[in-house]
């Protein structure tokens, strides 16, 4: 059953298509990886369907309910959580409470927050820095800092941005063993990365898109074959 | 700070705890000091403290930089003061007026800016703050304009102000630490901290910026009323913008987003500003001079050095 479906998405800049009639489906319990070169709309994608922004065209389901031009914050309280490119965090407050903040909003009494925070800042390898302000730790810390926070109550679909994007080598091996781990826990997952052998390693399926439009869907080994996707990322004429 | 002292929890646990070794310190103040004139700048000295922990509520936590403090004290003046001049309401029926009034309509201005940061939050908060001070200076017939209106005293001893001024700044104070360690209090850091991402872990950062406005107004709309009262003459010099840079000159010398920064800023402000008064009106000066050094060098305040808390 799908998790999240996209109908005829489409967003425009000024007289650019950023996202061009996108359709798409995410099914319960998989991770689907979505690729395309730099400029596609991967990121406008996400962006409208976590509701930062709204299309111009489309509409969206949250499992069996539509979810069209819905505000980031009822999308986040229906399960649907966002790790951006940029990581988010909370600068001026120590690692710790970030995890407990994001735990509150999620709903959770403060006892329950704590738990859960403690026990993901040992997962994450996050402990030794727990008590650090959460301004002072590296990109990678952060990028596992925001796992966390997506993480300290489950979502029922977590889109991913780019997140193994310039983290060093060890880190991304925990978040993609993160990833995994949830997903045989039955998490739902879409991956936004240019990290091809991850992407490979991770998704069950993949979508491509270039110039706002689906160019190909399907199995992830298959999808990089396709000659649409090898002619998006290195120009016409590469793969005769 | 470091280890787990640095979770938010302990310190705000410390942050209260000096700020209740200030008010302590306060509380026997008239023992040693009988001068009614000195008693009078220490009232004014916890009016402006009440004025920054208002403003630093929205300023300080919630990172929302608002330039209307002093026209939301004025209009909490006005607003017990008005009902006492028009309508005869006691003032049991004046000062929460004022703190209901004020919060509505700082929850209405909360709403309108809601989408605005930064330079336009400000532009638009000081707009706000110069239309409601020049419609009150111009409006004669209903608020005597320059003139001020008279309102009657709460109290007819200046210890018995300073005592009230005194336990409502603990109230307050109080009020701040229980909101700060609750669920509100961390919203409101996540969303001075980034507000984008505030929204996306499920904070409804509208509804807890409006709140965040709601309150400060309110603080410094009960601020204003009870100075009326003392001061006893209510006039649209209070909400002059001023009065509103010392508010935030207070908060920045003393510490933001911290309860102990604003009530020692507001003291050592005013006092001191008393004592330049009397060296050659150089107050101003000094105090812009010192607002520039702590904002380029020590950012996290006086409370911010006493810690060891640096950014």
């Amino acid at each position: 059953m799908s998790l999240l479906r996209a109908q005829g998405i489409t967003k425009h800049f000024g007289g650019v298509a950023a996202v061009d009639a996108f359709t798409f489906s995410v099914e319960e319990g998989e991770i689907l990886g979505l690729i395309g070169p730099n400029g596609s709309g991967k990121t406008t994608l996400l962006n409208i369907l976590s509701g930062f922004i709204r299309a111009d065209a489309g509409r969206a389901w949250l499992g069996d309910e539509e979810v069209t031009g819905m505000a980031t914050v009822a999308l986040a309280r229906r399960g649907l959580l966002r790790m951006f490119q940029m990581t988010r965090v909370f600068p001026r407050i120590p690692a710790f409470d970030n995890l407990l903040t994001a735990g509150l909003a999620r709903g959770l009494s403060e006892r329950e927050a704590e738990t859960r925070a403690r026990a993901l800042l040992e997962e994450l390898t996050l402990a030794p820095v727990r008590y650090l302000d959460a301004g002072q730790l590296s990109g990678g810390q952060r990028k596992l800092l925001e796992f966390g926070m997506c993480f300290i109550a489950p979502p029922r679909i977590a889109l991913l941005d780019e997140p193994f994007a310039a983290v060093h080598p060890v880190m991304r091996e925990t978040m993609a063993t993160f990833i995994r781990r949830r997903n045989e826990q039955g998490h739902t997952f879409l991956v936004v990365s240019h990290d091809m052998p991850i992407v490979v390693d991770l998704c069950h399926r993949t979508v491509c898109m270039n110039a706002g439009k689906l160019i190909a869907a399907g199995p992830t080994r298959e999808v990089l074959k396709h000659p649409a996707v090898i002619e998006a990322y290195l120009g016409s004429g590469s793969h005769a | 700070m470091s280890g787990e002292r640095n979770l938010w929890s302990r310190r705000l646990r410390t942050d209260l705890r000096a700020a209740l070794a200030i008010v302590a310190v306060l509380a026997v103040v008239p023992a040693f000091v009988s001068s009614p004139y000195w008693l009078g700048i220490l009232i004014v000295s916890i009016y402006f403290a009440l004025l920054a922990l208002g403003w630093n509520l929205l300023a300080g936590f919630t990172g929302q930089f608002s330039l209307a403090p002093a026209a939301f004290a004025m209009l909490g003046a006005y607003a017990t003061a008005l009902l006492d001049y028009h309508w005869k309401m006691p003032l049991a029926i004046g000062v929460p007026a004022a703190i209901v009034g004020t919060a509505l309509l700082g929850f209405v201005l909360g709403r309108i800016v809601l989408r605005l940061q930064g330079p336009y939050l400000a532009l638009t908060t000081l707009s706000f703050a110069e239309i409601a001070r020049v419609v009150i200076g111009n409006s004669h017939e209903f608020t005597r304009g320059d003139q001020g209106l008279n309102v009657p005293a709460l109290l007819h001893s200046r210890v018995g102000y300073y005592y009230l001024f005194l336990a409502v700044l603990l109230a307050v104070l109080m009020a701040l630490y229980f909101l700060m360690r609750g669920r509100a209090g961390r919203f409101w850091l996540a969303i001075r901290d980034d507000s984008t991402g505030a929204e996306s872990r499920g904070i409804d950062v509208v509804r807890y910026k409006a709140l965040a406005f709601a309150l400060s107004c309110a603080i410094c709309g009960l601020a204003g009323s009870l100075y009326g009262t003392f001061s006893q003459l209510v006039s649209p010099e209070l909400g002059l913008l001023l009065q509103t840079g010392l508010v935030i000159s207070m908060v920045v010398i003393g510490g933001m987003g911290t309860l102990t920064g604003p009530i020692l800023g507001a003291l050592l402000v005013y006092l001191s500003s008393e004592w330049l008064r009397s060296v050659g009106n150089i107050q101003l000066i000094v105090f812009s001079v010192l607002v520039i050094v702590f904002a380029r060098f020590f950012r996290t305040g006086l409370w911010g050095i006493a810690t060891g808390r640096r950014r």
